[in-house]
Order: structure tokens, then sequence, then C-alpha cells
């Protein structure tokens, strides 16, 4: 994935700018001018605009990719077609399925389906309380007169409140403590798997599988740390804590990008993919020659002849067909065919 | 992250005019950790109409993989070795890009789990300096794993070949196939 | 009393078959096992080296032993899903008794013990002592097949035990007896490598015993020509120099017209002829007349494969050859044998380095389990229960009185007919499933229902333990120690790798208590498996399946030895034969006249097609075990009827299609496999399957004069094409065998 970044992509990189501006739009008139701006998360601030550049920008070379770009368009066209209704119903039903929920880990392995689900919930719930905060669309404020209640302002907007003390506050206030707990737990979950799984041994690297896990539990212990700050010892550490837990924040919104978390916003394509296959389906399948089979759909068939040959390969044969229109099946049983030709020729099949 | 004893003069040699379609190697290869319990190794018959006939194949590991070419979301990685893996399952979106496209027919999808699979050339058992699970069992040996030396010495008739042309599209690979003597390619017409 | 005591399908929802698969990411230990115990596959007569993982007293998993000799780490799908036999929920964790209407309960094995010895004393003041019979199996090791018989002539007193091997090599083994006065292959099949030309009769060993396919194929590597002599295109036979596609029953009509075409070009080796053998001049006189026309004939074989097949042969310098079931399963098996064993001896091609010839054994211990007085008419050391001196000699061993040692007994299936018609009363089996593995089963089942009590020693409940009166949970081949003896010779050590579960006993000590509670207790006085052992090798010493110079010690470190080994400081005798003193009476090898003959049911206008029976990779034996585990059912789920188009399309019968196949015996039906690869007059359908499934409802009974073999590979049948189509229904029951 390196070698993408090795030449500037100039359509990705102004992209990437559109993308980093129009956050800082947005926390300008969602925070009414810096009005409701928290000056003690600049710091959050800047590491988000940062990551949303390297996203967009990641995103966009991606999108540029001959097979993720004919995907794309397919899903698009497809979503977008008098289909609409079911598609988006069938999309979105898939979407808290399998984006939200994740339930297709789970035929990989369930306790990893549980590992992953903890830690994916606790993530999305803590970006859900983080970015508007960050973002200053969200602040929290006393009236004069009553110094218990406080009111939740959205966008400068009062909207409900609660008392101080109340169990409402409680919940709301430690919000990050319960995302915190759920990442530590289901990361500890992966982590053990790959302690103990010989597969996993084998095949994991330090950067792509457990510096994430590590830095995800570093920033939930480092967070729960300034909880356990202004909980127990008075806020006498918090200095400390607050500049620990900004450091390990700041270093994973930087390397979001780049790393494995990236997969949180490629995971999306997988409705693209369902899609696709679902209209493709509808539009009818290849039969395979050789087994006299249905094997895919005979849109993807024809798709990939031309992503192919984008990607400079030529599975075309002289007589007019293409390797390409045979099933897995067909294609070993082709291979194993043209071997026992050439052995049958040579008078010998062994020695 | 753990120290690989991945021995690079090993290699892997197919013969499937050898192969009696016993299917040793799919239960063996469903023992391969990496892939719990799930076999990736493709056996069957060529046609059972009028032959008993059949193939088995591994992953070829290209040069230039097919598979992580077509691959809209980078999940395929090559290894320095030259051994390309199975999909990350981090990445994946299972949709069946590599299963339709690799020549070989070798990729497979998990539905459910929305997931590719491949051989990684027992990559638990490789990297350990062990023999993949196929070419362990595989009774005929149609399936070999060893050295170019071994396998010349044992099978003086014949000539370890990695390149193949479909089409129009020549296919240079890391696993060999077993050809008579003076054959450089295989043509699948 | 032996009816199903409740309906087959309550049964099988308790008991099964069930398959059992492992779980995902395999069985708790399988990365990190507390040990690695180097034994053996259970599942043929190869006994291929291999590693069980064993992980809390459980086992886990397997991992190849890449450095037991014969098989370097290789396996078949049998022996890589060998390890899930063990864990099955199936397994049957204590005796149980049959309880009417109820089906079967869970007693003590106090209980068992009782009613048993009971039923054996009722029963043998009542009727006799034969009138109790045992039946056994070759699956079992050596220690148990030899306290077995010693067990029957000593605790039960009984004339009446024989054993599984009398529908495997019996065969073989009378034939081998006859030519060389032993019954052994006579060669390790390292002699293969570099033999010129291989024959391969009735040994589909591609599915059989897979893993000696890599000698095969080194030795065609190394230039061998390979002949194939099948009905059916084996996966060997696809890509053979020669594929003679016999007609089930030809088989002594094709080697008595190869045997003349040697002597007419006189490719004879005269001077082994003329002094180390005897009787070849009225064996070639009984083939005079076995021309090639006649031959074609008879055997559906065109002359020219014939003639270049013999030439093959006649011509070379080394050579092996090799059968099996194929040419064994007949009433004519041990013709069959002497007729290609005449061929070796004519060529003289015997006791030399890459000169062969031998039988694959089927059976885990087909080959130890035959040798230490398993058999009706057998005493340790392949000695003969009829011969004085050969039961002095044993008797002393026991320590009985010679003449309290029964005498000969019935074979399998005559014990079946025995208690058929009321002589047998009682019957006690371990490691045999007559119901789905004897000919003619409806017969059997019948039978098996007159019993007054049966007892069984398993680990599952099999198709014939379902009419037992008693069912003991013995010992699987992981649970017990011993050695059994492979196809070619070797002695090979069965390790224990866990104990028995729950309240499973070994079989062993099964056996030793009913002895013991029969008042031979101080008969069977083994505290190990050693022990029992190294009694063996007392036994056997002298005999000619000498084991004498065979200890445990030796085997761990050598990897085996090859019998004959008589003494402590002899190596073991991996080749046969190369001091060309042969164990028969004058010391010289015997050809032995075979005239042609037909099989005991011939094709006629009513029935006119050939059925044959045989295996498939995925299942061993009746499928007491391999049916219970689910990626070895999957594989090939349910037995089908392999037919040619032709003679498909003369009855219209498209692949797929349901086909009621009637035998004089019984009908079955079978979904048709529509295939090429099988002679176009000739049917075949796999046995292992028990219940509506059964192909053995429709095979004979008929037997071997001699080694009193049935006739599994040859009768006559009618073809019915139904309207039907085989159903996912029947593929996916198959395996449980329901009535």
């Amino acid at each position: 994935m390196y070698r993408l970044f090795k030449t500037l992509n100039r359509v990705a990189f102004i992209k990437a700018l559109i993308a980093s501006f129009a956050v800082i739009a947005l926390v300008l008139v969602g925070s009414r001018n810096l009005q409701n701006f928290d000056a003690a998360l600049f710091a959050y601030l800047v590491g988000t605009i940062f990551a949303v550049f390297g996203i967009a920008y990641r995103y966009s070379v991606w999108l540029q990719r001959p097979s993720t770009k004919l995907y794309w368009k397919r899903s698009m066209q497809f979503l977008f077609s008098k289909m609409f209704i079911p598609y988006m119903l069938r999309s979105l039903k898939l979407f808290f399925k399998n984006i939200l929920a994740q339930r297709f880990i789970a035929h990989r392995s369930r306790t990893r389906w549980i590992g992953h689900f903890l830690m994916a919930t606790g993530c999305l719930l803590a970006f859900a309380i983080t970015i508007p905060l960050t973002f200053g669309w969200i602040n929290f404020e006393l009236k004069p007169g009553d110094d218990l209640t406080y009111y939740t302002m959205v966008f400068g907007f009062e909207t409900f409140s609660f008392k101080l003390g109340s169990m409402m506050a409680f919940v709301t206030f430690h919000g990050l403590v319960w995302c915190s707990i759920l990442v530590t737990i289901g990361a500890a979950i992966m982590m053990k798997r790959r302690l103990t799984n010989g597969g996993l041994i084998a095949t994991q690297t330090f950067a792509d599988d457990w510096l994430p896990l590590i830095l995800l539990i570093a920033i939930s212990l480092t967070g729960l740390g300034i909880s356990y700050d202004y909980t127990f010892l008075g806020g006498r550490t918090y200095q400390f804590m607050a500049v620990i837990h900004a450091i390990v924040v700041i270093l994973f919104l930087v390397w979001l990008p780049f790393g494995k978390f990236f997969h949180i916003f490629q995971r999306v394509a997988q409705l693209g993919a369902n899609l696709y296959k679902t209209e493709g389906a509808r539009r009818g399948m290849a039969v395979c020659p050789h087994t006299k089979e249905e094997f895919a759909t005979q849109t993807h068939i024809d798709d990939l002849k031309l992503v192919t040959e984008k990607l400079g390969f030529d599975y075309s044969k002289q007589d007019g067909s293409n390797h390409m229109n045979l099933s897995p099946e067909g294609k070993r049983s082709a291979l194993a065919k043209a071997h026992f030709e050439v052995r049958k020729k040579s008078g010998k099949f062994f020695g | 992250m753990s120290e690989t004893k991945y021995n690079q003069e090993m290699a892997f040699f197919v013969d499937m005019q050898r192969c009696i379609g016993c299917h040793a190697c799919e239960m063996a290869c469903a023992e391969c950790e990496t892939n719990g319990q799930e076999s990736m190794i493709h056996v069957n018959y060529v046609d059972r109409a009028v032959s008993t006939q059949t193939t088995v194949q591994v992953c070829m590991h290209c040069e230039d993989p097919t598979c992580a070419n077509v691959c809209p979301a980078d999940a395929i990685h090559q290894d320095d070795f030259g051994v390309v893996h199975s999909a990350d399952t981090s990445r994946c979106i299972g949709c069946s890009n590599c299963v339709l496209a690799c020549p070989f027919g070798v990729p497979k999808k998990m539905e459910e789990a929305e997931l590719m699979m491949k051989c990684n050339m027992c990559y638990d058992r490789t990297s350990a300096g062990k023999k993949p699970m196929c070419a362990t069992v595989c009774p005929s040996q149609a399936l070999y794993y060893g050295t170019k030396e071994e396998i010349e010495k044992m099978r003086p008739d014949s000539v370890p070949v990695n390149s193949f042309l479909f089409g129009k599209q020549e296919v240079n690979t890391k696993v060999n196939i077993m050809m008579p003597k003076g054959t450089h390619q295989l043509i699948i017409e | 009393m032996a009816k199903l005591p409740v309906s087959v399908d309550k049964i099988i929802e308790e008991f099964g078959p069930h398959k059992a698969y492992p779980p995902q990411g395999g069985f708790y230990g399988t990365n990190e096992p507390d040990k690695l115990v180097k034994t053996h596959c259970c599942y043929c007569g190869m006994q291929c080296g291999i590693q069980l993982k064993v992980k809390d007293n459980k086992i886990a998993g397997f991992e190849p032993w890449m450095e037991f000799p014969f098989n370097e780490g290789r396996l078949c799908p049998k022996g890589v899903q060998r390890y899930m036999q063990n864990n099955h929920p199936d397994r049957l964790l204590s005796p149980i008794q049959r309880v009417e209407g109820k089906g079967f309960e869970p007693i003590g094995w106090d209980q068992a013990m009782d009613k048993t010895v009971s039923e054996i004393k009722r029963i043998q003041k009542t009727y006799g002592n034969d009138a109790f019979a045992m039946l056994s199996g070759v699956s079992l090791t050596n220690e148990k097949s030899y306290m077995i018989g010693k067990f029957a002539r000593v605790a039960l007193k009984t004339a009446n035990l024989d054993y599984n091997g009398r529908l495997c090599m019996v065969s073989a083994g009378g034939g081998n007896k006859k030519a060389f006065g032993l019954d052994r292959s006579s060669n390790s099949w390292a002699d293969l490598k570099h033999a010129e030309v291989i024959i391969v009769a009735g040994a589909n060993i591609s599915e059989t015993f897979p893993t000696l396919t890599h000698y095969i194929w080194q030795a065609r590597d190394n230039g061998a020509k390979l002949i194939v002599v099948d009905p059916r295109m084996i996966p060997l036979a696809r890509t053979a120099d020669l594929h003679l596609p016999i007609r089930p029953g030809g088989d002594s009509a094709l080697f008595g017209a190869m045997l003349k075409i040697l002597v007419d070009n006189d490719w004879l080796d005269h001077d082994f002829i003329d002094n180390h053998t005897s009787g070849f001049a009225e064996t070639i006189e009984a083939v005079k007349d076995y021309d090639l026309e006649w031959a074609e004939e008879q055997t559906g074989i065109s002359k020219e494969l014939i003639l270049e097949a013999a030439t093959m042969w006649g011509k070379a310098k080394t050579s092996f050859l090799l059968h099996a079931r194929g040419i064994e399963h007949h009433t004519k098996g041990v013709e069959n044998v002497l007729s290609c064993i005449n061929l070796v001896l004519a060529t003289g091609r015997i006791g030399k380095p890459y000169c062969g010839y031998g039988t694959i054994t089927g059976q885990g211990n087909g080959q130890g389990g035959r040798e230490h007085g398993h058999k009706c008419d057998q005493l340790p050391g392949n000695r003969d229960i009829t011969n004085p001196e050969h039961r002095k000699y044993i008797s002393e061993v026991w320590g009985i009185d010679e003449k309290d040692m029964p005498g000969k007994g019935l074979t399998a299936y005559e014990q079946i007919e025995a208690i058929h018609r009321g002589e047998i009363k009682g019957l006690i089996s371990i490691c045999f499933n007559p119901l789905v593995s004897l000919p003619n089963n409806n017969f059997v089942r019948e039978a098996l229902d007159k019993l007054e009590f049966y007892v069984c020693i398993d680990t599952f409940l099999c198709e014939t333990a379902r009419h037992a009166d008693i069912v003991m949970a013995g010992s699987l081949h992981e649970e017990e120690e011993g050695t059994v003896t492979t196809a070619e010779g070797r002695v090979v050590k069965i390790n224990e790798a866990i104990t028995p579960p729950h309240n499973a006993r070994r079989d062993g000590e099964i056996i030793m208590e009913i002895a013991d509670r029969l008042g031979a207790g101080d008969k069977f006085n083994f505290a190990t498996s050693e022990d029992i052992f190294n009694e063996l090798r007392v036994a056997s010493k002298g005999g000619t399946a000498d084991y004498y110079g065979i200890t445990y010690q030796r085997v761990e470190e050598n990897m085996g030895v090859f019998w004959p080994c008589p003494s402590l400081d002899h190596p073991g005798t991996p080749r046969l034969w190369e001091d060309r003193n042969f164990e028969t009476p004058d010391g010289k090898a015997h050809f032995n006249p075979v005239k042609y003959r037909p099989a005991s049911e011939v094709t006629d206008k009513e029935f006119p097609v050939v059925l044959t029976t045989g295996r498939v990779v995925s299942q061993y034996l009746s499928g007491t075990s391999t049916r219970r585990i689910g990626k070895l059912v999957d594989q090939y789920p349910e037995p089908l009827l392999e037919i040619h188009p032709k003679l498909a399309l003369q009855y219209g019968i498209e692949n797929r299609d349901l086909v009621k196949v009637k035998t004089r015996r019984g009908e079955a039906y079978f979904p048709a496999h529509v295939v090429e690869t099988i002679r176009e007059d000739t049917v075949f359908i796999p046995y292992h399957w028990g219940g509506k499934s059964s192909a053995n409802q429709l095979t004979i009974g008929n037997l071997d004069p001699i080694s009193k073999i049935p006739e599994f590979k040859v009768c006559a049948c009618q073809l019915f094409p139904t309207t039907e189509k085989g159903s996912k229904e029947r593929t996916d029951t198959a395996y449980q065998s329901w009535l």
C-alpha cells in the first residue's frame, strides 16, 4: 500500500484538501464560530483533520484502482436504479447486520466475533462522543441561578437537560469509560487469540496485527486513567494523565489512514459487493462450459474481463473464447486435461 | 512476529497424473492451523462419466498474482518468499473477484463469512521448517515438497515447469508442475 | 432372543451412527498437546505410522510421523481422519443390556459379567460346549488375537472360534501354504521399487491401500511396466501400461492362459523349476488347452491384451505380482491364488531383490491376526489344530491337557449356518460386524434372531450388536498397547495413547475377566500386553510364523521387525526364500495344477448381469467406525451402482436413477452411477453399508472348498429401472443402516 504514496496523486490530493476544509468549515459552523469550541481539545482537532485528510486521500486513491472503480461505479448504478427501494432496504439491513453488528465474523469464529464486536462498538461509540465534542458541536452548560442542572447544547441549540448527580449524568459523563471497558475486553479477547491460535501466530505481523490492539488498549487505559484520577485522586495527576492520553489518541488518529484501521472505512464496500451480486443474479448467471453449471453472474465475468484487461492480463484465446469463461472447477479440469495430453503424447506418464 | 524458518531451498511440485483422487490432501489441509478446519486444496474428477482422472490443485503462488491484482480491497498479500497469502480478514469484502479471476481456479469464497480463503502453502508449517500437510500425506506423491535436486533424482525423465499459457496470457508461478523432459511451458488451450 | 428390542430408528437415535466432525479450529489442545504418541493407523494392512496428539487423556488430532520407514508421513483420507473415531458421541461408555420394548440400558460390569457367564454355562451345559461359538476380528492386535484363540479353547472350551479374516485373505493364506508352506507376502514392499513388471490383480490399491501407491509409482518412475487386472478402470489402471478389464470370475483362466504362453515361448527359469519346485509337469498339463481364443472367451479380455501381458511378464528380469480380494473372494479363491503363484514360480522370480509376490492384506492386523490361533483350524505360530505334535506343543505352553484342546471348528459363515440350523445357541463376538460384512445378510439376520444368548464386545453399537443381549464397552486401537503385523510381514508397535473413557474397558481386560469367571483365571494371568506377547513368542516358536526373536524393545528400536525371526539375534526376514528353502515338507515350492471352472453362480437369461462388490477409499470394512466420521461419510455418502452407459441404455437407466437390483437372495435399490470405467456386462456396488443400503443383501454365501471364503466378487443379478431419482434423503441417511 505504501507504493501508493510514492508519487502524489493529484485527484486524491485535491479531494483530501476539500474534505479537510469541509471539516474546518463544519467546526466553525457547528461551534457557532468557535464560541462553543473547547480550546483544550485543539490538539485533538488537529489530529482529526490530519486523519480526515489521510483517509480521504487514501480512499480516493483506492477508488481509482480498476477493480474498485468498477465496483463503485456498478454499485452506484445498481443502487440508483428502478430497484432503488428494495436495494436500499437490503443495504440498510445488511448495514446493521454486517457493518454495525459484524455478524459475518461469527461465521469465521464465535469468540472472534464477540471480541471484534466489543472493540468495534466501543470504538464507534467513542467516535460518536468525541468527534462532536472536539468539533464543538456539543457542549454542556449551567444556567445562572441553577448550578445543579446541566443543559446539553447541540450546535448551540439547547436540547435535553439532567440533574447533577443523577443517573443520567453518571451515564453521560462516563460514556467514554464504558467505551474503554468494551474496547479493553474486546482487545484482550483478540490478543488471547493471537497468542494461542497456531495459524495466527504463523501469519501475524507486529505492525498490522499487534500494534492496533496495543494502541486501542493504550487509549482505553489512559482514558480510564483520567477518570480514575478525578474520581479517586482528586485531579492530582490530571495534567500527566491528560497529556499521555492525548499523545496516544493523536498517534492513533495520525495512523488511522495508513494502518489496519483503514479497514473500518473499506468495510462498507461489502454492501456494494452484495448489491453487485444480487443485481447480477437478476440479470443472468454464467454457465461454465465444462461443468455445465451456473457458477457466477454473467455481469461479474464480463466486468472482470474488462478489469483484467486494464490491469494488463489477457486470458482470451485464439478461438475467441476466454479462459475466464470457465468456472474454477472448469479451469482446474482444463489444466489437468492439458497436462494429461502432454504426458500422453510423451508416451510416459511417469518418470 | 515469530522468527521464520521458511526454507527457500524447498519447493512445491505437482503431478496430477499421479493423483488417485483419494482426498487425503483435502482432509489433511483442513488440519492446517491457518485455515481452521476449512480445506483449501481442490480435488475433483475431470470427467467422471468417462474416466477416473482426478486433478488436484494447490495455489500456484504466481509471480504476478492475478488474484491480488483484481482484489478491490488490497487484501491479498505476497510475502518476500513469494508466498501469496490468504485474504487479509480485516480487508476482504467477499466480492469473489479473485475466485473468478484466478486462472487455476484456486481461491474459495466462504459465503457466510464473506471471506475469501486460499492455500498459503501451509504457512504455519512451512514457516516452521515443516512440509505442507497435503504434500506430507499425499499417498501418491502427486504433491511433493522438497528440493529441486531431490525431485530431479527421483523422477529423472520429468522436469519441473513453472510457466503456463492460458490463451494469450503467460503466468509464471512459484509452484512447479512435473512435465516430460524438454517441456518448458504448459499450454492450456 | 436376539430380535431388536425396539425399532431400529430408536436405536439409531441413541447409538448412531452419527456423523462426527472436528470443531472449528480443531479440538482443544491441538495446538499444544500434552504428548505425541507414535502409533499406527487402524484402517488397513499397511499400518501407516502416525502420531496422535493427546490432550487431557483425549485425542486432539494427529501429526504425520515422517520417520516411520513404510509411509514416511504419507496417509490416506481414512488415516488423516483416524483420530476422529475418538471423542465420538456414539461411543459406548459402559456395558449395556437389551431390554425388550425399551432398547438398551446401561448396566454395571459385574451384572454384565454375571449374566454372560451364567448364560455361557447354561447353554454349554444344555447343548454342549460347541453350542457356544465365538467370532472375532483381525483389526485386533496380535496380543488380543492370540489371547482370544487361547480364550476360546481354554476358557470357553469351544471348537467354534473363527474370525472375519475368513472374509479377507484366507484364500491367499490357503494358496500360500500349499505353494510355499508359509502364509506371508514373500517380500517387503521395498522390492517393488526396481521391479521391471508389476502385475496388480484384483487389488484396488488406489482406494483400499492408497499409501502403497507411492511404491508402485516409484517403480514406474524407475521404468517399471504396470499391468492392472480389474473389471473396472480403477485410478491405478487409468495410466497403467496395460489394463486387463477382466470379467469377474475369469481370473484363473487368464493366469492359466498366461502360463501357457510362458511355456510356449519358453520364458521359463528351468534351473529354478528343476531344482526348487515340484509339480510343474502336472501344472502345465492342466493349461495345455488354454489358448488365446479360449481365454478371451472366458475372461472377456482381448487376445492381444492377454498376449501382451504374458509377453511383458515373460521377458522381464525382475517382477512383482500383487493380488487382493478381487481374485480371492471366490469359490475358487485358492485356485486363483495358485494360478498367480504358478506364474511367479515358472519364471523363478522370487527370493531375489526386486522379485516378489504377495497378497495385500486388507484388515489392520490381517497378517498377524491370522497367524496365532484365531482361526477355527489353527494354533499359534500358524500351527494346525489337527496336527498331534502341534496340539501337544501348544497344550504345554498353555498348561492344559492336550485331550482338553478342542478340535477343528466351523468357519465364520458355517457358524452362521449352524446358528440358523439351531446347532449353535450362544455367541460371543468381538470386532466383527457380520450383518454388514457377510454375504446374503438377510439370512444372517434370521440366524442372529435364533440365538438364545448373544454378547458382543465393541466400541460402538454396530449393526450386528443391535441384536445382542449384552454389549460390553471395549477399547479402541489407541487405548490398548500391543503389536500388529503389517501386510508385508513387519511386526510394529501399537502404543496406548489414552485410557478407555468412562466405564469402557480394555478388550484384553474384558476377555481376561470372562476367562477368570469361567474358571480359567490362572491361564490368563497377564499384567501387561507385553506379558501376552512374550507368551505368544514362545507359543509361535518353531512354527512357520515364528516370532520368538521379536521383542517389544526390538520392534520399537527398529521401527518394526519382519517375521520369521526365530532368535533374539536374528535380524528378521524382509525377503523370504533367498535360501530357496521353502517351508513345504519337501522343502520345494509347489506348482499346483489349476483347471479353470466357472463361478458358483453364472449369468443366465433370468439373471443376465454380473454383480461384483468392493470398497471405496473413504470407508473401511463394515464401517462401524468410518461410517461415524463425518468427512469420510460425506466423501462418498451412499453406495452407488456403477454401470456402463451401454448397459444403462439397454435398460433405459440414466445417471442418478434409482435402480432395483435383484438376485436370488434379495433385492435393493441403488442410484445409478453411469460411467464408462466398468465392463459393459458387470455392475459394481461397494459394500460398507448396512440395512437397506447393504450390497450384501444380494451377494452369495457359497464358499471356497478349501479356504471357506464366500464368493463376494461375483454373482448374477437382474436390473429394474425405476422412475425415481436417487434422493437427498437416501443419500443423507445411508450411513445409518435403516432397515
